[in-house]
């Protein structure tokens, strides 16, 4: 079937009957929350185990359950693959995994695919196992792509249920309290998986760093945890910032961040009170950067900043220029050290941020947000997810949370990548919907959603050099012969969910070119 | 014989093309995202080779992202190297002449042999772009050098672009016959030191523009002057050739062949004979670069000095300072407004005969007026060029 936006979607999938998009506030959920099984524990009771292999008897996991894990050591993480280790060599079959994220460091699940120990993957798929699961044939069913907030109200709706939650702590204690930003190894909030944590049937902090209790603060909670591990290593916080971390040099990213921070200005957005994300790649950091000069240079305070936390927000809250800064991550020790030690950078979580399925989204409060893509078509869809060869890159992450909610969603891409088009007409993946995207922001110029005269309006008036999106890629496409298009089979290899769990685009198998 | 020769480099946005002799056209490509790029890479080079008359060779691609016109100018420069009977590729550019005093606050220069520094160089809004053929590129890639500056010449549309060639005692003669094939705005001749210098480059462009059927005359010149002899000379170099429309100073050099350190006290004898010789010959001074691309503070201090001087515009090494430049050169509101209120005065008075005139008192002589207009004249031009 076709949803909203033309794409096509299969029906269903296995047992489960698919929803098609229908716009980006389009549904109304109905149902209440899922039950997680009761259970006491008594004064004086133990939860402390002592390996991964006795928490897995302990928790009676078995094949074809599903367990999941947060991301926050990102390509640092070393849980993950402890954990499937131990499976494998206990001889699990058929676990579904159920990761807010994967990164190239998980490489070695290639083996456990192979091996039938995992056979199905819900998560974004970074790097080598996304180009491993691309092939095709290699899982018993379509991957399945979330945004924070998608893969929080899934879990909260009880369309996953997840039989065992892993939740590597920097600091834990005895009880089950822990947090991410103390310890040895700390790597910011790890609050992805508080979800996990209160729905799970099973619930399994695993630290590097046992405390007397009390553990604080409480981003997993004591009444979730049922059992409490102490490992050697659960991650390596060198990686955790994985390189996104450089103000770019280049002088064309410089200029699109440079042109994205002219347009926050000429929006009429900034002024006291302004709210706005801040981002972590290399053009939205200095275009962050260019909007907190212009803030100090007006005089304006702004409202809250949204991470990824950075030194450079840091930075930004304590010149005064915004009052709050929030957090669902944190991608240098920088923010790291400032969420322990100050009371104005607050930890928050998907259900807070970005649940479509919730009484209000922290990103509904911002005024403008810098967003990358890997590609952006003439309708204004983004695409975050696929490489244009159609194979499986990136995850969602907060995109779609962010653009839906923000007054002015910005899109900063240079308009080729070495020899690749950005601006194409109709991207390979629809991660999130044209309806969302405000402005695409790049050396040859800005483009604006035609829904949005008024900022066009704005930035005439500015004197920005405001373009049609089409006339800015058809420069664009004089440097380069089109690459390429890949040619689609049936087989599909992931699902993108919209927020909401409609389906808003579906990855197919590559059989060949064009 | 099997003569095997490489053009380009590995470096990001480049393209390494290796040719060897072979009995019919061979052509492999290795590159990054293959599957996508591969057939475009292929085409680039197959119509290069056809263009070229090549029907028998070997040639290997190794691309790093690089854009159509690189990949095309690296063909060039590996099969005119293997087969050097072959006819250099005409681009059939067409160009409108620029204009003598046309504002000119930033010279942009750009090595012209690295593909990834000459990526988006329209983009930054640079009055002038310098493409250097001459410090920037090592005797080994001089001819690289020059084809890519041909094809790029021929593909990226730029407001005013020059193209700095070598002396005309080494490569410069070879750097004027494939460059002027698409046209530039301007050369730039390094180390000026005479006004025979001068004669002796505009006979070469004035013969080159009649074999390539280009309108007489629509070349410029910018000499640079960078040597105790040329500043010895400013006054006869600016005024050699009606060609001159800009003559730049080149302190690093200058400072070198003086033995002195590079303060602004020991330039100020050079800048100020370059801007009085300019100016006598109505030809625009353009300043030296600052090297220190850090220091934003230093580069408008120095600016201001050199705009203060007389000169009309300055020399830029990377994108970044062409806004602190332009601000420092670009007349303020309050200057226009000050400069239009001058005007009218002057205007009204001459209307009513009135031969003196005053505003608040203060008496507005002859040259005040002229510096009011030229100030209105830049800032009219300026905006013409900025909705161009």
């Amino acid at each position: 079937m076709k949803n909203a936006l033309g794409r096509e979607i299969p029906e269903r999938i296995g047992k489960r009957k698919l929803r098609p998009f229908k716009g980006a506030f389009a549904t109304t959920p109905t149902a209440q929350k899922a039950p997680r099984p009761q259970k006491t524990v008594k004064p004086g009771e133990n939860k402390v185990l002592s390996s991964i292999e006795e928490a897995i008897e302990a928790t009676g996991l078995s094949d074809g359950m599903t367990i999941s894990f947060h991301h926050s050591f990102r390509n640092g993480d070393l849980l993950v693959n402890q954990v499937l280790d131990t499976c494998a060599r206990m001889g699990l079959k058929d676990l579904r995994l159920f990761p807010t994220a994967l990164f190239p460091v998980h490489e070695p699940l290639i083996e456990h695919i192979k091996n039938g120990v995992v056979t199905r993957i819900e998560g974004s798929m970074n790097g080598p196992v996304g180009a491993f699961v691309s092939q095709g044939g290699k899982l018993k069913a379509p991957a399945v792509l979330r945004s924070h907030g998608g893969r929080w109200r899934v879990v909260e709706a009880g369309d996953i249920k997840i039989d065992v939650a892993f939740i590597a702590a920097p600091q834990a204690d005895p009880y089950g309290n822990a947090n991410g930003i103390k310890g040895k190894t700390p790597c910011g909030p790890i609050t992805f998986c508080t979800v996990d944590a209160m729905y799970a049937e099973k619930t399994v902090v695993v630290t590097n760093n046992l405390v007397p209790y009390p553990a604080y603060p409480f981003e997993i909670q004591q009444g979730w945890t049922d059992y409490i591990v102490v490992v050697d290593e659960i991650g390596d916080p060198e990686s955790i910032a994985s390189g996104t971390l450089m103000i770019t040099r280049s002088p064309t990213r410089l200029k699109i961040a440079r042109l994205a921070s002219e347009a926050v200005r000429a929006s009429g957005y900034l002024v006291d009170g302004f709210n706005f994300q801040g981002g972590a790649g290399g053009i939205s950091l200095a275009a962050t950067k260019f909007v907190g000069e212009e803030m100090a240079k007006l005089g304006i305070v702004g409202g809250f900043a949204m991470g990824g936390g950075t030194r450079l927000l840091v930075d930004i809250l304590h010149q005064g220029l915004v009052r709050v800064i929030l957090d669902g991550q944190a991608f240098d020790t920088a923010a790291i050290e400032s969420l322990r030690e100050d009371q104005n950078h607050v930890i928050m979580d998907p259900g807070q941020y970005a649940n479509y399925d919730s009484r209000g989204c922290s990103t509904y409060m911002l005024d403008a947000a810098f967003l990358g893509a890997t590609e952006v078509d003439l309708d204004f869809n983004v695409n975050v997810n696929t490489h244009s060869d159609g194979q499986l890159l990136h995850g969602i992450g907060g995109h779609q949370d962010v653009a839906s909610g923000a007054k002015m969603t910005v899109i900063t891409i240079p308009t080729l990548r070495g020899r690749l088009p950005v601006i194409v007409d109709s991207v390979t993946t629809v991660t999130t919907p044209g309806e969302v995207i405000d402005v695409v922001v790049t050396e040859r110029g800005i483009a604006v959603n035609p829904r949005r005269k008024d900022l066009k309006d704005r930035f005439l008036a500015a004197g920005l050099p405001v373009r049609e999106l089409k006339e800015i890629k058809q420069e664009a496409d004089r440097l380069t012969r089109p690459p390429r298009k890949p040619i689609f089979g049936d087989e599909v290899i992931a699902l993108i969910e919209w927020r909401d769990g409609t389906v808003i685009d579906s990855v197919r198998k590559v059989i060949g070119w064009e | 014989m099997n003569v095997e020769k490489t053009a380009g480099s590995e470096d990001k946005r480049d393209c390494q093309v290796t040719v060897t002799s072979a009995s019919s056209l061979e052509v492999q490509v290795e590159a990054g995202n293959k599957n996508l790029v591969e057939q475009g890479i292929r085409q680039v080079i197959e119509e290069t080779a056809a263009t070229l008359k090549v029907k028998k060779a070997k040639i290997n691609a190794i691309d790093k992202g690089a854009l159509d016109y690189v990949i095309a100018a690296r063909v060039e420069a590996a099969l005119r190297s293997v087969f050097p009977s072959t006819t250099s590729i005409q681009s059939g550019v067409s160009r409108i002449a620029s204009k003598r005093g046309r504002p000119r606050r930033s010279r942009l220069y750009a090595p012209g042999n690295n593909p990834r520094l000459l990526v988006g160089i329209e983009l930054h809004g640079a009055d002038c772009v310098l493409l250097d053929l001459e410090d920037s590129v090592p005797p080994v890639e001089k001819a690289a050098a020059r084809i890519l500056v041909k094809h790029l010449l021929a593909t990226i549309d730029l407001p005013e672009v020059w193209v700095r060639i070598n002396p005309l005692s080494s490569y410069g003669r070879d750097d004027l016959a494939e460059v002027l094939r698409s046209r530039p705005h301007g050369i730039c001749l390094p180390k000026a030191e005479s006004a025979e210098d001068i004669d002796e480059l505009a006979t070469e462009i004035v013969r080159i523009e009649k074999e390539l059927g280009i309108a007489e005359g629509s070349t410029l010149i910018m000499p640079i002057i960078e040597t105790a002899q040329g500043i010895l000379h400013a006054e006869e170099i600016c005024a050699a050739n009606e060609r001159v429309a800009i003559v730049a100073f080149g302190a690093e050099d200058f400072t070198r062949d003086l033995g002195a350190k590079r303060t602004q006290e020991s330039l100020l004898f050079a800048r100020s004979m370059i801007v009085a010789s300019a100016k006598a010959s109505e030809v625009q001074a353009s300043d030296t670069v600052y090297s220190n691309v850090e220091d934003e503070d230093g580069l408008i201090a120095e600016t201001k000095l050199a705009r203060d001087l007389g000169f009309d515009g300055k020399g830029a090494i990377t994108p970044r300072q062409i806004a602190p430049i332009h601000a420092v050169f670009s007349p303020s509101k309050e200057a226009i407004e000050e400069a239009q209120k001058i005007v009218a005065v002057a205007k009204a008075a001459e209307a009513r005969g009135i031969g003196a005139i005053a505003i608040g008192g203060k008496m507005i002589d002859r040259p005040v007026l002229e510096r009011a207009r030229r100030t209105l004249k830049l800032a009219q031009e300026l905006t013409g060029e900025e909705t161009r």
